[in-house]
């Protein structure tokens, strides 16, 4: 699904953010990605979402290297990534309804397919009577589980948080996980990157440590 | 939420049967039509949450929309008396005294076959006096003498009076050199003088056409940049969940058309009720030249241009808006 050959990135300020980075995860992977601040995480996920480009070396996403993709393909490719922020990145002028609905508007889902689609992923992070409120009337918890629905409406393959529990009490956390864990389970590749060392160890999944850009293991933690 | 069909990423699952099959050409155009009313929708929004701004935006457009269109309007309205006027520019032919009645009509039928001649008209001079009493006000003046001072004339229309009076030279000099004629008169120049002024006013609306519609362009372009400044937020997640540049640009080029009809259909109406204002003294200064000539209003389908040319020019304030600052915003 995800392989990265030799990828570094260099930003224009001189900071590496990634060294020469290899690794592949497969279709239906659940992978945490943890390291310091600084180490590389972000910068790792942008790349998949085609946010920055790499400075040397090849990000390959489901069979297509990111480097053939124009400017114009690059929306095409984010609509079958759902991404959640460690800020939410919700829309504060719209109901949490058209928040979640806003990617379906945009790759043109039928109108009655929308609200039904919708609720459906309202209903699964359970804030289906929050249909109507605004972000602003909601806890931190709950507005995270919106961009979660929101990230998850158009039935992604594949699954990209940063840093999703980072504002949450380790309770709400394990259940956000939970989350991730249940769409993993449906076969949705899922990569979070967290700092939550205590919370991934628990989880039991593959983990990647990032140190300076660099991959300092591979494995189960 | 059920994820539980996963697909391969950049590609869809194909569809399976023929309801799927069909729907799947229906589906792009539905969604178009649909993304486009959503986009509309969102335009009549703005204007309804900032209708300050937007009433403001739009009154600068409409004033800028109506000087030129007014003076075009305007000076085409004229420019109809002056063809009123062209074809009442006549030649003069001032018969001698000597000539009979009856060589007179002989006169005026030879002048009439004349190659470049419209029509050719015998004033005798007892019509010539009576008219002069009527319309030039003037008949107090002749009533002291008791004769008649007037010659009896052939009022010539020629057909044509492009090229000034120097193109009717010609014809003059073979009016002149008819038996009988006595003085010949081509009075051209105050129509040369109305339609070189035409000229200059119409040159001058043109520029001032020009500058209004830059201004017109810039207003519009600042509103829609504003207006993305102010939807940084949104435009970024926007772009973060796949939507195109095109899609990001859609509301904001029909905030451009919208405010291009509200600023059209505004100046429509402001030039109607001006052009009705400025009839009442137009048609007294009319009278007291003892013409019937009057404004005719805003013709509809100048008016439907101002509309249409309106909107097309808030289009394109607003593509120079969104062509530039839309790209810029790109989620880092």
């Amino acid at each position: 699904m995800i392989r990265f050959e030799q990828v570094s990135k260099r930003y224009s300020n001189g900071h590496q953010g990634l060294d020469n980075l290899s690794f592949h995860i497969r279709t239906g992977e659940m992978v945490f990605i943890t390291g310091h601040s600084g180490a590389g995480k972000s910068t790792l996920l942008k790349l998949i979402m085609c946010m920055e480009r790499p400075s040397s070396g090849a990000v390959h996403v489901g069979g297509q290297n990111l480097r053939d993709l124009g400017s114009d393909d690059i929306p095409y490719l984010r609509r079958q990534v759902g991404v959640v922020f460690q800020n939410h990145q919700l829309l504060f002028d719209r109901t949490v309804f058209d928040n979640v609905a806003l990617p379906l508007i945009i790759n043109g889902t039928p109108s009655d397919e929308v609200g039904r689609r919708v609720r459906a992923a309202l209903d699964k992070v359970g804030l289906l009577s929050k249909e109507n409120s605004y972000p602003i009337a909601l806890s931190g918890g709950e507005q995270q589980r919106v961009g979660i629905a929101r990230a998850v409406v158009h039935k992604p393959a594949l699954l990209l948080a940063d840093e999703p529990t980072g504002n949450l009490d380790p309770e709400l956390s394990a259940e956000i996980m939970g989350l991730f864990e249940d769409f993993n389970r449906v076969g949705v590749t899922v990569i979070i990157a967290s700092h939550d060392l205590p919370l991934i160890a628990r989880l039991h999944h593959r983990t990647l440590t990032l140190d300076q850009g660099r991959l300092l293991a591979d494995g189960e933690s | 939420m059920s994820a539980n069909k996963p697909t391969q990423p950049a590609r869809r699952k194909a569809p399976s049967g023929a309801a799927r099959s069909q729907r799947n050409w229906r589906h792009p155009l539905r969604s178009w039509l649909g993304s486009h009313r959503t986009s509309a929708l969102q335009a009549l929004e703005r204007v309804r949450h900032y209708p300050f701004s937007s009433a403001m935006t739009i009154l600068v457009m409409t004033i800028a929309l109506a000087l030129p269109m007014g003076l075009s309007v305007l000076i085409n309205q004229v420019k109809q008396l002056g063809v009123n006027w062209q074809e009442a520019a006549q030649i003069s032919v001032y018969l001698a005294d000597s000539v009979s009645a009856e060589q007179q009509q002989t006169l005026t039928e030879q002048v009439g076959q004349l190659a470049g001649v419209a029509s050719a008209q015998l004033l005798d001079k007892d019509l010539a006096l009576a008219e002069f009493q009527q319309h030039a006000g003037m008949g107090d003046a002749l009533l002291q003498l008791d004769y008649n001072p007037l010659p009896s004339v052939i009022v010539v229309t020629p057909k044509s009076i492009e090229g000034g009076a120097a193109a009717l030279e010609p014809l003059r000099d073979r009016l002149v050199a008819l038996d009988g004629v006595d003085q010949v008169q081509i009075d051209l120049l105050w129509v040369e003088r109305l339609s070189a002024i035409l000229a200059m006013f119409e040159r001058f609306a043109g520029g001032l056409a020009v500058l209004l519609i830059i201004a017109l362009l810039l207003v519009m372009a600042n509103t829609i940049r504003l207006a993305i400044e102010s939807r940084r937020e949104e435009i970024l997640v926007i772009k973060l969940v796949g939507g195109t540049d095109a899609f990001v640009r859609r509301p904001f080029l029909y905030i451009g058309v919208l405010y291009g009809l509200l600023a059209g259909l505004l100046a429509w109406v402001l030039l109607a009720l001006g052009l009705a204002w400025l009839n009442v003294t137009v048609e007294r200064v009319a009278a007291l030249y003892q013409s019937d000539f009057a404004l005719f209003g805003m013709p509809f389908t100048d008016g439907l241009a101002l509309v249409f040319g309106a909107m097309l020019l808030g289009l394109a304030g607003a593509w120079l808006a969104v062509g530039q600052h839309v790209r810029a915003i790109e989620p880092q």
